[in-house]
């Protein structure tokens, strides 16, 4: 059965003591005493007295009816006469039901209580076992958060090392064209050379045969052998130039193309920009002129092919931005204790509502295909790595000025890629 | 959810035992519930049963209500006779407070009760009252562990009298598949009182007499279980 504890089950037989239960006793079985002038008592439904004298001989009772069967009786020590002994059970019966009331409203209120209360309780139990469940569940969503930006933040690296890779295979193609260059007048200049000496062992087989001076002489004039000779200099003069040309890009491609350099070395900016230069010639060729204004002349202890990297990224951006015409400047100083390197072109500009996002890692407004997006991102965290800064201004119509700022005493910091 | 866990908690704490049993006292309580909306009638029905009914032992009626004659906790009539056997056979006819907010109280009174007879209103405008109340009705027979299915249970269509009604036939076209009787009455009046708590006596008893043997072992048949509760006058059965 239900434990219903202290207040009891409202449905429950109410006994005489608990139906007493709050009433002043004493002052009830004096009133009665009064009442019916006798003594008087009253007992339970086993015998057992409640109130009054009962202890001895009793003449007259009368039973006292709860709910339906009687709950004890009321006796008297001496005759009464039946109506008034009746009167005082009814009156005491009227008491008696009042209580009753009171006791079953108290009871079902408590019951009613105590159940809402377990209910509340269980429903708090069921509530604490959810929210355990949701903890849990929040935690292995945070480790698979976690795992997911591990996985992207690996994807990202690699693309950001493929960006790397893309920009020296895209100046691989622009050194070979400026190899391609030299090469081509190189060959042409020895080939029309060789041609020449065929003259010249033409004019020595005439010597072997003992020709005379004045022979000779005549030879040497109709065949314009001293303008071949002066050509044959300045074609070789020329080829040379060529050839140095050619090895000049071979050691800045050499230097350049050192993407994965860990160390560091002491460069000055001046002489990476020319490096540069020099090998992607061809990619502004056909629609901007270059000026440069080196007076930077100061080295500094960097990754000189990184920041070969940056300085061909934001030269490639500045071509890029231009159509036709344009004008690319690249000046370098030095400003408060820091080299500035400046790029500016005056191309299309940049929307103001795109600019703050440019250095975002995987933001770009090129055509799909033409760029991931990591060139500006990639340039932007080489500088950082040098401890330096990189700040654009642009505007519509006028053009794009990219600074890089590079302390000159700055060790450089924990490199990233390794 | 909760009212899983209800069914789970409570229903092992009261156990569907039928009526209360006393072997010492030779007495046998049967407790029925008169359940419905608010304002249906069935504390009118309790007094109506109060006013006609002449067992051999009529407690008084106890009456709780608010200023507003709104029953606040329950309303409880006592009534018994005795079994040839001495069998005591007492009943406890409560009703419980129909609104909406007592539901807890609803709950309580509702717990262990042997048979219940929904009071609806009649009215046309109470039909989603009337519904709502008997879902709630399920809902808390389940909550206090009670076998909706197996409980002896009677409805009842109150206010008969009243203009702006259901028809017999549109409540009947309703209840059609519905596997309990279904009675008229007019609470106010009296009238069809009896025969709604006789219908209700008829299904208690079958379950009482598979429980407690009421035919062969305390000689009370069906009819007689009837006729004595209602008393004399009421029951030609009786004599
Ligand atoms: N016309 C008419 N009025 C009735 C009838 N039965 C009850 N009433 C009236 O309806 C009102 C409410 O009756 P109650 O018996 O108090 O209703 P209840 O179901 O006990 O209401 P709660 O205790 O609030 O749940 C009273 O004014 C009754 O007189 C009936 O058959 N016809
Ligand atoms: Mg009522």
């Amino acid at each position: 059965m239900y434990d219903f504890q202290s207040g009891g089950d409202f449905e429950r037989d109410l006994n005489l003591d608990e139906l007493l239960k709050g009433i002043d006793k004493s002052r009830l079985i004096s009133a009665l005493n009064v009442l019916l002038d006798t003594t008087v008592g009253v007992v339970d439904d086993t015998g057992a007295s409640v109130i009054g004298d009962n202890s001895s001989k009793t003449v007259d009772r009368v039973p006292l009816h709860g709910e339906l069967e009687p709950v004890g009786f009321l006796q008297t020590r001496t005759a009464v006469p039946s109506e008034r002994l009746s009167a005082a059970a009814d009156l005491m019966q009227l008491i008696l039901r009042c209580n009753a009331r009171y006791l079953l409203a108290s009871d079902i209120h408590l019951q009613t209580q105590r159940d809402d209360f377990e209910e509340l309780q269980r429903r708090n139990v069921a509530l604490q076992a959810s929210e355990a469940r949701y903890k849990k569940l929040s935690e292995s969503l945070e480790i698979r958060v976690k795992e997911q930006v591990k996985t992207i933040e690996k994807a990202h690296l690699k693309l950001y090392r493929n960006e790397k890779q893309a920009s020296v295979g895209r100046l691989a193609a622009g050194v070979a064209h400026e190899i391609n260059n030299p090469l081509g007048f190189i060959r042409s200049n020895v080939a029309t050379a060789a041609s020449y000496l065929e003259s010249f062992y033409e004019f020595n087989a005439l010597i072997d045969n003992g020709a005379s001076s004045k022979d000779l002489r005549k030879v040497w004039e109709e065949r314009e052998l001293s303008l071949l000779l002066d050509d044959f200099k300045d074609l070789m003069k020329e080829s040379l130039e060529g050839l140095d040309r050619i090895a000049k890009i071979v050691i800045a491609l050499k230097g350049f193309s050192r993407i994965d350099q860990t160390e560091t070395e002491r460069a000055d900016i001046d002489t990476i920009v020319r490096q540069i230069c020099q090998v992607a010639e061809s990619q502004w060729q056909q629609k901007a002129k270059l000026v440069l204004e080196l007076s930077s002349e100061t080295p500094i202890q960097c990754q000189s092919a990184q920041l070969g990297q940056v300085v061909y990224g934001l030269l490639g951006n500045a071509v890029d931005a231009i159509e036709t015409n344009g004008i690319i400047r690249i000046r370098t100083a030095v400003r408060n204790g820091a080299v500035v390197l400046e790029v500016q072109d005056n191309g299309r500009g940049i929307p103001e509502t795109v600019l703050p996002h440019v250095f975002e890692p995987f933001f770009t407004t090129k055509e799909v295909g033409q760029g991931t997006g990591l060139g500006l991102t990639v340039c932007h965290d080489i500088v950082k790595e040098h401890g330096g800064s990189i700040d654009i201004v642009s505007q519509i119509g006028k053009g794009t000025r990219v600074t890089v700022n590079l302390p000159v005493h700055n060790a450089i910091q924990n490199p990233k890629e390794s | 959810m909760a009212a899983i866990l209800d069914v789970l908690f409570i229903g092992r704490f009261f156990p569907k035992v039928m009526a209360q049993y006393d072997e010492s006292s030779q007495k046998l309580t049967i407790k029925l519930v008169y359940y419905g909306p608010a304002l249906s009638g069935k504390t009118t029905n309790l007094m109506r049963l109060h006013d006609i009914l002449t067992p051999d032992m009529k407690g008084e009626l106890m009456i709780m209500e608010t200023a507003d004659d709104r029953t606040l906790f329950f309303d409880l009539l006592p009534l018994g006779f005795r079994a040839p056997s001495g069998l005591l056979i007492k009943f406890k006819v409560y009703t419980v407070p129909g609104q909406v907010i007592h539901d807890s109280t609803r709950k309580a009174v509702l717990s262990r009760s042997d048979g219940v007879v929904f009071v609806a209103d009649s009215q046309r405008t109470q039909s989603v009252n009337n519904g709502e109340s008997f879902e709630n009705l399920a809902a808390n027979a389940a909550r206090v562990g009670l076998d909706f299915q197996q409980l002896p249970l009677v409805v009842q269509f109150n206010k008969r009298d009243l203009p702006a009604i259901l028809s017999e036939q549109e409540i009947m076209a309703r209840w059609e598949k519905a596997p309990w009787p279904v009675l008229f009455s007019s609470a106010l009046t009296g009238e069809g009182i009896i025969e709604t708590f006789k219908a209700l006596l008829a299904a208690v008893y079958l379950t009482c007499d598979r429980l407690y043997r009421l035919q062969s072992d305390h000689g009370l048949d069906c009819d007689s279980f009837i006729a004595q509760t209602l008393g004399g006058s009421l029951s030609s059965a009786k004599g």
